[in-house]
């Protein structure tokens, strides 16, 4: 419990500091958080329990609503609520994972590139280049032909996704970094490589590498949902809100309600990491905090 | 008019009371342009406007009526030849007049194939037929090797269009022979007799066709016609509603009510010459017992998907059979049916031990094709039976790993060879694939169905064939989808009942445009 | 500085290289295309045939060399399914899908530099707020869904807009907005970020205080060392969306660009068309990528020097 306090401390501080931008971002977050990790409990339904005879009612408050279901039925006859609660819970489970490989793959890449120099670079930025100049939704759909569409497969995808972005940044960052004044004095009185990694570089480096995990956890989510708008996500009926919008997106006209609710939770889910990204981004900026 | 905004002069001519413009959005757009080769259902939206046959059928009467094209007269002279007095004055739409050598040429084209998809294609439904003689210019003879009972029929199809020697020849390499490069040309720049020309082929984007003034036959109603591809249905259904579009294909019935209820728009439907249909490979180890593969097809309740998903304007077929048939039709026999108890008995006989059974659909191809198949997998699910939907674009029913999985079966021309027969011949596709097999038995019932010259004979040999399909089951038909086309009030068209599926009919007495 | 290009344009080629062979070997494994497009109701002894009329019946490394002999003589195939050569089929593809490109990178620098700017400078006033709260709204909004509801409201309920196509500039509305969001959105937050990164820095409080008017000190010093991260990002951006990224904005409005060419020909395996999209693509992003390389080089001293 102790320990429990103690961490508390800085997070309270947080909070205090924040806009209410920041604080409404926050509470979304946390909500979406525990709705996706709770949506065994607060689904109503099913998600996958047909009901031929119920298709494509509407939400509650309009014509032809059929108790129960809030956000209405989609096509099969399925609860539009239970399903994007369920949708989420994927979502976010398959970005934050496929975000933290991306990170761990690329920061290690741009880092060792930036530090060593010499071939080392050299091949890792080749095959920077190469995933930059092959854009991703291809790579994405020849890897998912080849592989065919499942969660496995779609975790990989997601995991090599940003990677070459970590790497780009990171490096650019370390250049910048180590041709700075105080980084050659540090070298000038003997630190090493190892030394100036952790010393300066890691230091210098979290405020952008936070920036592009945020960016690329939405990207991830973004990026899942067009695989799916193309019917290339995770196999129906299993749904993803990406799945949902793209399986979703021929009843617009008619039930458009099938769509708004996993897009607004898209939205609201990109929206509130982002926010969160940037004001940790400020917080994290020491040059910044010195002003 | 529509209130579109910003547009073009020639959009406004489109939607404007010249009407004799009309754009078409599609769902699909050909790749190519050959109706030789082609026998998709995409392609079969194309060849109707621009090509002829010898002899055509009557396409507003579901019963067949002979009635004279290119061919003015056709008899018999002996059990394997029938002459044909061809049209004088036929020209093609480069100028060039239409003579026996442009007709021998097109039928031996395909009759005696060398072009590897000419072969493939004239192999499954112009097997009997020899080849063509040219007897003068303006005769010419067609042999075949059995006696034919399908003569017309046959005569008609898509494939045996004719199309321009001489043109052909010269695409490509030597003009005075005919070269795998040019019929690969006369895709892409495509020349018949019909009574609109293809002005303009964007391969996968656009056809134009424009009236052809040397048509032999009543001149064409419309200027020009453009079919343009709008792939999302939101998107086609919008283009309506901006007027951009005058037709549009491919609606499906949860969309019809939105359509009909703008009052400038309607749609026409029909329950199209199709079956989708679920396969099933009877040589995967986990199916070759008959029992498991009869209960994935008894615990399927058709009419409930066909009263969901097509708002019962489906045709749930109780065997493989379909009223454009004429005699041959026989909705009487009980082939396929729903009966969950049936299918839980059969499951407790069988040799299932609860193994995965997967379906693979198409994720678009087909209308409610990936909610049926969900559907089907909780039907499944209701009898006892593991299944597991594989959405994948890759066709699968070559793979021995197939079990089981969606597809459709046309029909390709009016006759039950032209749909069941097709695919389910002996050596034929099914079971070249390797997911169907046939004994002697079933080869010598499938002769007297295919070549007998006395109906009842043909009837009572397809009998036996639905007994062999009903006891060992490698297929089951769904349903006839229900097709709808959606237009502007102004448009009158309609899916003539005589054509083969989505064929975009614009010939005289098939369109007209009131003004608006 | 000649190296450095040198350098630059090599790896270019290597980098090209190794696409086109990866490219290949990865479509031969996705299975026969005849499986795709061909399948339905071919026999073994037609699929031999067909097999055989494809050039698809050699081993993989005799297809493998006769393409790179291929390509070496400037010849990339024909299309499986249209039989005409990919070149022309990719060529009537890159023109349209370009100009979508230009017009959503200008709609997207002429909103998204003043706005950033302004973000950096009155971080602490709302106006910063409203543009970053605004610039997040545009990034987190997927371009399908900015696309979809476009299309509802604007041409589906009040029939203002076209959908289908390119023909006119009214065409290129809703794609451009819908192409732009997160371009914006992405460039926005950048350049906010990159001038305030510059904004601390030790040489702008020296240019302020040699009494340098504000304007200028922000746009001559602020811009310019700024510059160095929204043309990265630019590239990157720009790299990301050349093709692929408007897959599904070019469905939407059936724009016949190379985005929706290439999906199309991966899903039915029409490998030629895909290689040579793959390569064509592939080599404008890597000449774009170079050039931005350079430009890097240009504006930011230290690597000019440090590596020429």
């Amino acid at each position: 419990m102790v320990r429990q306090t103690s961490r508390a401390a800085p997070l309270i501080a947080l909070w205090a500091e924040a806009n209410w931008v920041q604080r409404a971002a926050a509470i979304i977050a946390i909500l979406l958080l525990l709705a996706a990790l709770l949506a065994p409990l607060l689904a109503p339904f099913d998600p996958l329990k047909q009901s031929l005879i119920s298709r494509l009612r509407p939400p509650i408050g309009f014509e032809r609503f059929r108790d129960g279901f809030l956000l209405g039925t989609d096509e099969l006859g399925r609860d539009v609520l239970s399903r994007t609660l369920y949708g989420l819970r994927l979502t976010l489970g398959l970005a934050l994972l496929g975000a933290c490989i991306g990170l761990l793959i690329g920061g290690t890449l741009g880092l060792l590139a930036g530090l060593r120099r010499g071939w080392t670079e050299d091949v890792i930025m080749a095959g920077v280049d190469l995933q930059i100049a092959v854009p991703f939704t291809l790579i994405a759909l020849l890897i998912l032909s080849i592989f065919g569409s499942s969660l496995t497969v779609m975790i990989f995808v997601l995991g090599i996704a940003g990677w070459e972005q970590y790497a780009r940044i990171v490096r650019a960052e370390v250049r910048k970094i180590t041709e700075l004044p105080f980084i050659e004095a540090a070298r000038a009185s003997g630190g090493g490589p190892r030394y100036i990694a952790r010393r300066h570089v890691l230091p210098n480096i979290v405020s952008p590498l936070v920036v592009q995990f945020t960016l690329s956890l939405s990207n991830i989510v973004i990026l899942e949902s067009t695989l799916s708008f193309l019917g290339l996500g995770v196999q129906p009926p299993t749904a993803t809100l990406g799945s949902m919008v793209g399986y979703g997106r021929d009843y617009m006209p008619t039930a458009p309600w099938i769509v708004i609710a996993p897009a607004v939770a898209i939205i609201l889910l990109t929206f509130s990491v982002q926010i969160l990204g940037d004001w940790l981004r400020d917080r994290a900026d020491v040059r910044l905090r010195g002003r | 008019m529509k209130k579109l905004l910003l547009t073009t002069a020639a959009l406004v001519a489109a939607s404007g009371a010249f009407a004799q413009e009309i754009t078409v959005g599609a769902a699909n757009v050909s790749s190519y342009l050959d109706p030789g080769r082609d026998h998709s259902n995409v392609g079969s939206q194309f060849y109707y406007n621009a090509f002829d046959t010898l002899i055509e059928r009557d396409h507003s009467q579901l019963a067949p009526v002979w009635q004279p094209a290119l061919a003015t007269a056709w008899t018999q002279i002996d059990d394997m030849t029938m002459e044909f007095k061809l049209r004088t004055g036929v020209k093609f739409h480069n100028g060039e007049d239409m003579t026996a050598d442009d007709v021998v040429f097109s039928l031996n084209r395909m009759y005696q194939a060398t072009f590897a998809p000419y072969v493939v294609r004239s192999k499954d439904r112009l097997g009997n037929f020899a080849e063509a003689v040219k007897i003068d210019d303006y005769t010419v003879q067609i042999k075949v090797e059995r006696p034919e009972p399908l003569w017309e029929t046959l005569v008609s199809l898509q494939q045996v269009m004719i199309i321009p020697e001489d043109y052909t020849k010269a695409l490509s390499g030597d003009p005075m022979v005919a070269e795998d490069g040019d019929y690969e040309a006369f895709s892409l720049a495509p020349v018949g007799t019909g009574p609109y020309s293809v002005s303009e082929f964007v391969p996968g984007e656009k056809v134009v066709y424009s009236r052809f003034d040397g048509f032999w036959g009543d001149a064409a109603p419309l200027e020009t016609a453009t079919v343009i591809r709008i792939p999302e249905t939101a998107s086609r259904i919008t283009a309506l509603k901006t007027g951009e579009a005058d037709i549009v294909t491919n609606i499906a019935p949860d969309q019809i009510d939105l359509i009909d209820s703008d009052p400038n728009l309607k749609t026409v439907g029909s329950a199209t010459a199709l079956f989708h249909v679920m396969i099933m490979n009877v040589n995967h180890p986990n199916l070759t017992d008959p029992k498991i593969r009869q209960a994935l097809s008894l615990s399927i309740d058709r009419d409930l998907l066909n009263e969901a998903l097509w708002l019962g304007k489906a045709v749930v077929p109780s065997t493989h059979t379909m009223e454009e048939m004429g005699a041959l039709h026989m909705p009487e026999l009980t082939t396929f049916e729903y009966d969950p108890e049936r299918a839980k008995e059969l499951l407790a006989e069988s040799s299932y031990d609860g193994a995965e059974i997967v379906f693979d659909a198409f994720p678009v191809y087909y209308t409610n094709g990936v909610l049926a198949a969900q559907a089907i997998m909780e039907m499944w699910a209701e009898v006892g039976i593991n299944g597991r939907l594989n959405v994948t674009d890759k066709w699968t029913g070559n793979d021995p790993e197939m079990m089981t999985r969606s597809w459709s079966n046309p029909m390709y021309f009016a006759d039950p060879f032209g749909s069941f027969g097709v695919m389910w011949a002996p050596e034929g596709p099914s079971e070249g694939a390797g997911r169907f097999n046939t004994d002697a038995a079933y080869a010598e019932s499938w002769a007297r169905f295919r070549f007998s010259q006395d109906i009842e004979e043909r009837k009572a040999a397809y009998v036996e064939l639905m007994e062999r399909i009903k006891q060992d089951p490698p297929v089951l038909p769904l349903y006839r989808p229900f097709e709808s086309w959606g237009m502007q009030q102004s448009v009158n068209w309609a899916p003539q009942p005589g054509h083969i599926p989505y064929v975009l009919d614009f010939r005289a007495g098939s369109i007209s445009m009131s003004g608006s | 500085m000649t190296l450095y290009i040198l350098r630059t344009v090599l790896k270019m080629a290597l980098t090209l290289f190794v696409i086109i062979s990866a490219v290949f070997f990865a479509t031969r494994l996705t299975g026969s295309p005849l499986e795709t497009f061909l399948g339905d109701g071919l026999t073994a002894e037609d699929r031999e045939l067909m097999i055989a009329y494809f050039g698809l019946n050699g081993s993989i490394w005799e297809q493998y060399l006769a393409y790179m002999r291929g390509i070496v003589e400037g010849n990339f195939g024909l299309s499986f399914l249209e039989r005409r050569p990919v070149a022309e089929i990719v060529a009537e593809r890159l023109w349209p899908s370009a100009q979508l490109l230009l017009a959503s990178i200008g709609l997207t620098l002429c909103i998204a530099l003043p706005l950033g700017i302004l973000a950096a400078i009155y971080r602490s006033a709302w106006v910063g707020s409203a543009i970053m709260a605004l610039a997040f709204i545009g990034y987190a909004v997927p371009n399908f869904v900015i696309a979809t509801f476009m299309v509802l409201i604007f041409a589906f309920s009040l029939n203002w807009l076209p959908v289908v196509g390119n023909g006119t500039w009214a065409h290129f509305i809703m794609p451009t907005i819908a192409m732009s969001g997160v371009l914006i959105a992405a460039l926005t937050r950048f350049t906010r970020n990159a001038m305030l990164d510059v904004l601390g820095q030790d040489f702008m409080r020296t240019a302020r205080a040699k009494g340098l008017p504000e304007a200028v000190v922000i746009l001559k010093h602020g811009l310019r060392n700024a510059g160095v991260t929204v043309l990265s990002v630019l590239g990157l951006q720009i790299a990301g969306l050349a093709a692929a990224g408007n897959v599904v904005v070019e469905a939407i409005f059936s724009w016949p660009g190379i985005g929706e060419l290439l999906v199309q020909s991966a899903i039915t395996r029409d490998y030629p068309v895909l290689q040579f999209g793959v390569i064509a693509v592939a080599a404008a992003v890597i000449v774009i990528n170079a050039l931005t390389d350079i430009a890097y080089a240009f504006a930011d001293p230290r690597i000019r020097l440090g590596r020429g």
